[in-house]
């Protein structure tokens, strides 16, 4: 079930290590219509950018470097913007940093009027509960002129979803157990700023499931050859094919 | 052509070249990089000052061309810029370094705004350095203000940055919040050399300097004590005159260390108390120095015991008494070490007078600490503010949220930080316990990655309180 509006506010009240408290801060709002709607509360664009990073090799791997390796950061303080180019998509973050509750999920949307601009904020707008931290923005402009993005400016939309039926509801907050999301290895916990990617290797993440052997590909093996990358054991490949045919 | 104008040429055409180097990389650092408001007004003052440069040296060879005395003129004035443009240089590239990516950007905003409010220093500014030495300084201003107004007499289209005061941070320290609390001291360095200099007939400042009279006259008794105070110096001898010029230096050094202490006590609390205590332990101080005068330095202990004293009056000391942090009990472990033990060595190793120290510990200590209380009546925290909401801001903390606020009293930046830093001392590990897998509470990398966090956190409830009392204030007083 969405959450409406009084049932969001009432939830923003009391003890801040209430299980079932809901945090948003910080929320700037002359009076409760100017943020939120019956269904939804609205979220600004914080000042923290992560943008690609032209790439020193002919692919990317999603590996465990791959946190630092695809990345630039940006900061553009309040009053000043960000040109997003055609075509591109980069990372922002909300400016309020949020906590659900342990029983409640939540969505984020782009806001109508921002989506369109031909400006898509999230694919992967799924928020566990107990998820704490500025939300982590994947912002593409698909359009095909740049787009200026400034922050503090109200850019998504949460919509909060209680989780489980009606027994689950009754069980009292104390009794709720933290869930597994509330720890901090399983989840990005507690960010501030947006974040890359986590990765495991792929050959860690593959052997859970039993698969042992797993090839990769090392920069050392690639080779740049007339202007293009090559991959150094195709081109031994090729070179002992050649070298076979021209046998007798 | 006149005799000597090809030399003068060439040596204006690499000046010509240098200059206009150093204006380009300024502009292409605000191109690419965001810096807090200072660095943008002093870039833009480097570049105005290069394109005057530039543009003086045409004119003068020009003129030059024309007479040939003018080229003794040109030579000198070439001498000037390049004297002066060798200062600014060092500071350039460390200013260019200092961008909000990594400076805590949020700690020197309200530094500044704190600046604001002490007496005489309204419209200052704070230009932030990075360096490579692992130690905090105030790089002395007032020469380079004394070239720069010399310049403004050449080049009138660019004038020097009023009140600027240039901070420098070790780069390493850039994006960690709570040890950059050590700027405020700096910061006093600033204030002490930009209010002593401008305005030493200041009220304050003479009651301070008759204290110092007062204990060169302790320290040199009996016989400085007979000759009036205007004409000592005349009466001495050449050996005399020499150690009291010594020691007058020496006082002034360690005046300038507790006042800049005291101030960043009264500005932020005892937090500075807890990041200067981190620093010298990064610093591998060594108990024995703990007592140890030297010329530049008075000893750490004699330092804390007059941030003991200033805690007590303020009423912060009751608000941190009871905290189970080891920075805590080393405070005052080093504050109740008596006067007695304390030692002095000259640069030389040789034992500096104990007649000094003492005066300077009994006489002068007590005018600095008036002196400061004086300057920044407008700018104390409220004790009272962080008593009521310490334990929200700390619940905040271990409920692994960002401190909130929502309210006047939760948006105090100074009670925020003094909450943070003791929940940061003392209870990172219930959150490690809290939100990590079992058996990793003593796993040294997840200590360190809560600190950052609770950093982090700190430094993004100082920014929303910066945002949000922005937006009350204009809800109240309208777009300003």
């Amino acid at each position: 079930m969405v959450l409406s509006k009084r049932e969001i506010l009432t939830r923003m009240k009391g003890e801040i290590d209430r299980p079932g408290r809901l945090v948003i801060t910080p929320l700037l709002y002359k009076d409760e219509d100017d943020v939120f709607d019956a269904d939804s509360v609205d979220l600004r664009l914080g000042c923290h950018f992560l943008l690609p990073k032209a790439l020193d090799q002919p692919f990317f791997s999603p590996d465990k470097t791959s946190i630092n390796s695809l990345y630039v950061r940006a900061h553009i303080p309040l009053g000043h913007f960000l040109v997003v180019p055609a075509h591109q998509t980069i990372l922002g973050a909300t400016l309020e940093f949020i906590k659900l509750p342990n029983n409640v999920s939540g969505q984020v949307l782009t806001k109508s009027s921002v989506a369109r601009t031909f400006i898509v904020v999230e694919t992967a707008p799924w928020i566990h509960p107990e998820y704490r931290g500025c939300l982590t923005l994947e912002i593409a402009n698909v359009s095909n002129t740049p787009v200026l993005l400034y922050p503090g400016r109200r850019t998504c939309q949460l919509i909060l979803m209680s989780v489980g039926g009606p027994d689950d509801e009754q069980q009292s907050e104390a009794a709720v157990v933290h869930s597994v999301s509330a720890k901090s290895g399983t989840t990005y916990f507690g960010p501030v700023y947006p974040e890359g990617p986590k990765f495991k290797d792929p050959q860690d993440d593959l052997l859970d499931i039993g698969v042992t052997r797993v090839s990769t590909l090392r920069r050392s093996e690639l080779r740049r050859q007339k202007g293009c990358w090559t991959d150094e054991a195709c081109v031994q490949q090729e070179s002992r094919r050649a070298r076979r045919a021209r046998l007798p | 052509m006149p005799t000597g104008l090809v030399d003068v040429l060439h040596d204006a055409s690499v000046l010509h070249r240098f200059v206009d180097f150093i204006g380009e990389y300024c502009r292409q650092q605000t191109r690419s990089q965001t810096y807090v408001g200072s660095a943008a007004v002093f870039f833009r003052y480097v570049e105005q000052l290069a394109a005057g440069i530039q543009d003086e040296l045409r004119r003068e060879i020009e003129r030059a061309t024309k007479r040939t005395p003018r080229l003794a003129t040109l030579r000198r004035n070439m001498r000037t810029y390049r004297g002066y443009l060798r200062l600014l240089h060092a500071l350039i590239k460390p200013a260019a370094d200092a961008h909000s990516l990594t400076i805590p950007g949020p700690l020197v905003d309200l530094a500044s705004q704190q600046l604001q409010k002490v007496a005489g220093m309204a419209n200052s500014r704070l230009l932030i350095l990075l360096t490579p030495e692992f130690m905090y300084f105030q790089r002395p201003h007032t020469d380079i203000k004394s070239q720069a107004r010399e310049i403004e007499g050449f080049i009138p289209s660019a004038s020097f940055p009023p009140k600027l005061g240039f901070i420098e941070i070790p780069y390493s320290q850039g994006p960690s919040f709570f040890t950059n609390l050590a700027i405020y001291h700096e910061i006093g360095h600033f204030v002490y050399e930009e209010l002593s200099h401008r305005n030493p007939s200041h009220r304050a400042f003479k009651a301070l300097a008759s204290a110092k009279e007062r204990c060169l006259n302790k320290a040199f008794s009996p016989r400085a004590s007979k000759v009036p105070a205007g004409t000592r110096n005349a009466g001495q001898t050449g050996s005399n005159r020499q150690a009291f010029a010594l020691a007058e230096k020496i006082l002034e050094n360690w005046t300038q260390e507790i006042f800049c202490d005291l101030f960043a006590l009264r500005l932020i609390g005892p937090a500075f108390s807890f990041a200067l205590i981190e620093m010298i332990g990064m610093l591998g101080v060594s108990r024995t120095q703990c007592v140890t005068f030297n010329t530049d330095h008075p000893a750490p202990a004699c330092r804390f015991a007059e941030h003991v004293k200033l805690l007590r009056d303020d009423e912060w000391w009751k608000e941190i008494e009871d905290l189970q942090a080891e920075q805590r009990q080393f405070l005052q472990e080093l504050a109740n070490i008596p006067i007695g033990r304390y030692e002095f060595f000259m640069d030389d190793s040789r034992r500096g007078p104990r007649r000094l120290l003492n005066a300077f510990v009994t006489d002068l200590a007590p005018a600095i600490k008036d002196l400061v209380c004086q300057l920044t009546t407008r700018a104390v925290p409220s004790v009272e503010r962080f008593r009521r909401v310490r334990h929200d801001i700390q619940k905040a903390f271990r409920a692994g949220v960002v401190p909130l606020t929502d309210t006047p009293d939760r948006r105090d930046p100074v009670c925020i930080i003094n909450a943070a830093f003791c929940f940061y001392l003392t209870a990172v590990t219930e959150v490690v316990k809290r939100f990590e897998e079992p058996g990793h509470e003593n796993d040294v990398a997840l200590h360190s990655k809560w600190k950052n966090r609770v950093e982090m956190w700190t430094m993004k409830a100082i920014e929303d309180s910066q945002v949000m009392q922005r937006y009350k204030d204009v809800q109240r007083y309208g777009p300003f």
